[in-house]
């Protein structure tokens, strides 16, 4: 036991990140995070679309104006402007230039709103694995990436089509002797997103994927969007009916998925990898297993991940909860 | 799909998971309000003021909240910034470094915490135990609740309780808490219109009865007290900001409720914590005045200061603390009516044990999943209960209660409580002030990047302000005797704890290295091109 303590075999080393949420930032941070931990697999969870989109209204003879968070800005010449769209993109937001007439159309038609939205969604997908395939062309690393419950069907044909990067969702992807499962879809939300559907249908589709896996446990992953119930993994603010948290936020509920929990407890992984909610970051154990939720803050531009060493062992020891 | 009811009008929102409207200022307001704890800390705190009788306690009250304005926008500028972060440890492991943030967060939330719970327990035995039992005319109780083995089995109470509401989540114990705080004001109002409505002859006369009656002092008790605690007292400006660090006992922690920060949320919420927290600190140091000048008037300001000098001093004819809440009880005659108000103003205490448990467990788990702690601390059961936390912190409580209780000078070893928080915040107050060129890129993305004070950063001038406080505040701890706590063996006691912090934190960074994973990855920033 002792000497496994201090063992420095060589592992396979993972990066795993999750939740960036249309952050230009986290995404090339990610695409760094490989190279920048000695990880030559690089996992990406679920929620890659960002939730929202910032006008940048045209006044006329060269100017425009936007707020971002609550703070209203003037640009003057189209520098300041490129720069304001920078930093809106590096929170995860999507900016469009339009003028007050489109504004007040957007305004009135949801629609037209959905329309942009997808518009800036997947073309902002798109352009992300074109990075990755510049960025990783030449090198050894994997890199994985699985849709999550707030992503749109349409991203899963955008990862398929990126040449080094592989769509995970629904499949059983082998790298080194390990095997990992991976599913965005979670259990129902307040928010009635993409992919969300009862506990027995998500049990039922972890199920399927789950007994396609053929390698023992050790060396096996489950990457599941969903954090399972009650792990602390899955603590998220308890809302009200008019979606305002309860007691300032200090009532701190799990809404996690039982069918999630109950695969775990069956199938005993190596390594379960997580995400969904922002601010449960941490790691837990079930049974042998290592959960882990390394959380997100793509507001803030800071990637938060987890780097683990796989040694093929049941129980997975050395790993690190980052924040790059 | 796109709507806007969730958010902002500037920007148009989709629905997606986590994203929630405003959260309520007022409940922000209660938790804060809850931390700072006027009936428990406060009341405490005062009774100090004698110490210092040319100082004006009403002024310092009223200075001191003010100023700590300053405390309230350099916490929430730092949650406006790094929100979610989970407060001092991981605030200033960012900004300053691992090591920092770990010694002075694990010595402040967690090893001192232990320290706090026979604090905890006197507090219970002054404000709860001893007048209940008195009104019940429990002599035994009163005077074992007034010994070594009462504070004890208090402290016990105290860790059980605090278990207690760790153990059933933050989801109960945020009812409880609320619960708590309107039952207490309802207590606070009774308080206050009794003291309003009572006359100062009306309270001796009833002091006296009920000094005889409750425990045993005969003849005029108020005069006999006035006697035995007079004090000079005058309004003096300097000795009234000596005051400032008795009161830091309890005026310190509006940083200890919700600090909530929500998702492609602007300068709003940064406003909304600076509403709770400085709203929950001007409304406690506005109660408070409002209760000293009542005190003023109804029990006489010669006999207020006098009772409390005479308590510590160890005279006077009724030896047990001169609680308010049991001075006002006194007013009210009847037995029944006694002692539902003093358990109603028990609430004060009760909604506010879990946090001499609950902070820490937190901190436990972000040092753990920085893996500088061992994994198994941060094991819960399956209900969520984290049991290896709790456990770091009430196993230890155990053995430091009964040195505080029974031990010849291990009290004395205590006194830096406060002052060993004071420089966990300082450290925090250091991080924010060179946040801005410590971590640009989170600063500059941030709602309060526009935010300035004739060019320089508002959260630094108002971090650089509230350093100023806690600086001072640590000088007067340090080098004046008054304050009682500069004793060679407390300091050298608290040295040896951030001893062990330090042992830790090294000792795990080389297992961590050793076993092929370098902490600093934990803290290392990846490049963004």
């Amino acid at each position: 036991m002792i000497s496994r303590l201090f063992s420095r075999e060589p592992d396979t080393r993972v990066f795993f990140a999750t939740d960036i949420h249309g952050s230009e930032t986290c995404w090339r941070k990610f695409l760094n995070s490989g190279k920048h931990y000695e990880a030559n697999i690089m996992i990406l969870g679920g929620d890659m679309t960002g939730k929202a989109l910032v006008p940048i209204v045209e006044e006329g003879k060269g100017r425009w104006h936007s707020t971002l968070l609550e703070n209203r800005r003037e640009f003057e010449n189209e520098d300041e402007v490129k720069e304001f769209e920078d930093s809106v993109k590096r929170r995860g937001y999507y900016p469009f230039r339009t003028d007050p007439d489109e504004m007040s159309e957007l305004e009135a038609d949801e629609d037209l709103r959905n329309e942009l939205f997808y518009k800036e969604m997947l073309g902002t997908i798109e352009r992300w694995m074109h990075m990755a395939d510049e960025k990783f062309e030449g090198t050894d690393i994997e890199c994985f990436v699985s849709p999550g419950n707030d992503d749109q069907f349409e991203v899963d044909e955008i990862i398929s089509s990126a040449k080094r990067v592989q769509l995970a969702e629904g499949k059983v992807v082998e790298f080194g002797d390990f095997q990992m499962v991976s599913t965005g879809w979670s259990n129902r939300t307040p928010w009635d997103t993409y992919r969300e559907e009862d506990e027995d249908d998500l049990a039922e589709r972890l199920k399927k994927m789950t007994s396609q896996v053929t390698t023992p446990p050790e060396k096996t992953i489950y990457n599941f969007h969903c954090p399972p119930y009650g792990s602390g993994l899955d603590d998220a603010p308890e809302i009200d009916e008019n979606m305002r948290p309860k007691h300032g936020g200090r009532s701190i509920v799990p809404v996690g998925s039982t069918a999630v929990r109950d695969a775990i407890k069956e199938g005993q992984p190596a390594l379960a990898l997580h995400g969904h909610i922002h601010e449960a970051k941490g790691n837990t154990r079930i049974g042998n297993t290592l959960c882990i939720n390394p959380g997100s803050s793509y507001e803030q531009g800071q990637l938060l991940g987890a780097v683990v060493n796989l040694d093929g062992k049941s129980k997975v020891k050395r790993f690190v909860l980052t924040s790059g | 799909m796109a709507n806007n009811a969730a958010g902002s009008d500037d920007l148009f929102q989709r629905k997606a998971t986590g994203l929630l409207r405003g959260w309520s200022v007022w409940d922000g307001f209660i938790y804060a309000a809850f931390s700072i704890n006027l009936i428990t800390l406060g009341l405490y705190a005062f009774s100090f003021a004698p110490f210092i009788p040319t100082g004006s306690l009403i002024l310092a009250v009223i200075l001191a909240g003010l100023y700590l304005v300053f405390q309230t926008v350099t916490y929430a500028s730092l949650i406006a910034v790094m929100p979610r972060a989970g407060g001092d440890y991981v605030w200033t492991s960012r900004v300053l470094g691992g090591g920092i943030g770990f010694v002075l967060a694990v010595t402040g939330w967690w090893f001192i915490l232990w320290h706090w719970v026979p604090i905890y327990a006197d507090l219970l035995n002054k404000d709860v135990l001893v007048p209940l039992a008195a009104l019940l005319n429990l002599d035994g109780t009163v005077t074992f609740f007034s010994g070594a083995t009462g504070l004890f089995t208090a402290s016990m109470i105290v860790a059980v309780v605090a278990s207690v509401y760790v153990s059933l989540g933050m989801r109960t114990y945020a009812r409880i808490q609320k619960f708590c705080f309107y039952g207490g004001l309802v207590g606070l109002a009774v308080m206050i219109l009794i003291l309003l409505f009572s006359s100062q002859s009306g309270f001796e006369s009833a002091y006296n009865r009920e000094a005889q009656e409750l425990f045993g002092a005969g003849g005029n008790a108020y005069q006999q007290t006035i006697q035995a605690g007079s004090v000079e007292t005058a309004n003096a400006f300097i000795p009234t900001l000596l005051l400032i660090p008795f009161l830091a006992f309890f005026n310190l922690y509006s940083n200890w409720g919700a600090t909530l920060y929500g998702e492609v949320r602007g300068a709003s919420d940064f406003r909304k914590n600076i509403y709770a927290m400085a709203g929950a600190l001007l409304f406690t140091s506005a109660a408070a005045v409002v209760l000293l000048l009542l005190f003023a008037k109804t029990f006489g300001w010669d006999f207020y200061y006098a009772a409390n000098n005479a308590f510590w001093a160890g005279e006077g004819p009724v030896s047990v603390f001169p609680y308010p809440g049991l001075l006002v009880a006194m007013i009210l005659g009847n037995p029944v009516l006694q002692v539902i108000f003093v358990a109603v103003m028990s609430l004060w205490f009760f909604g506010w044990t879990g946090s001499v448990f609950l902070s820490s467990t937190r901190v436990v788990f972000a040092t753990a999943f920085d893996r500088v702690l061992p994994e198994w601390v941060s094991r819960t059961t399956n209900n969520g209960v984290p049991y290896a936390a709790l456990l770091l912190m009430l196993i230890p409580s155990i053995p430091i209660s009964y040195m505080f209780a029974f031990g010849e000078n291990f009290a004395t070893y205590v006194l830096d409580a406060v002052l060993v928080i004071a420089i966990t915040f300082l450290g925090s107050t250091v991080s924010a002030a060179v946040l801005p060129w410590r971590k640009p890129d989170i600063y500059n993305a941030s709602p309060i990047a526009r935010y300035n004070v004739l060019g320089i950063p508002l959260i630094t001038v108002t971090s650089v302000a509230f350093g100023g406080f806690l600086v001072f505040c640590l000088l007067a701890w340090l080098f004046n005797d008054t304050y009682g706590v500069n004793v060679g063996s407390s300091l050298i006691y608290m040295l040896i704890l951030y001893a062990i912090a330090l042992a830790l934190y090294v000792g795990f960074r080389l297992l961590r290295r050793a076993q092929g994973m370098d902490l600093n990855m934990v803290y290392d920033e990846i490049p963004e091109e």
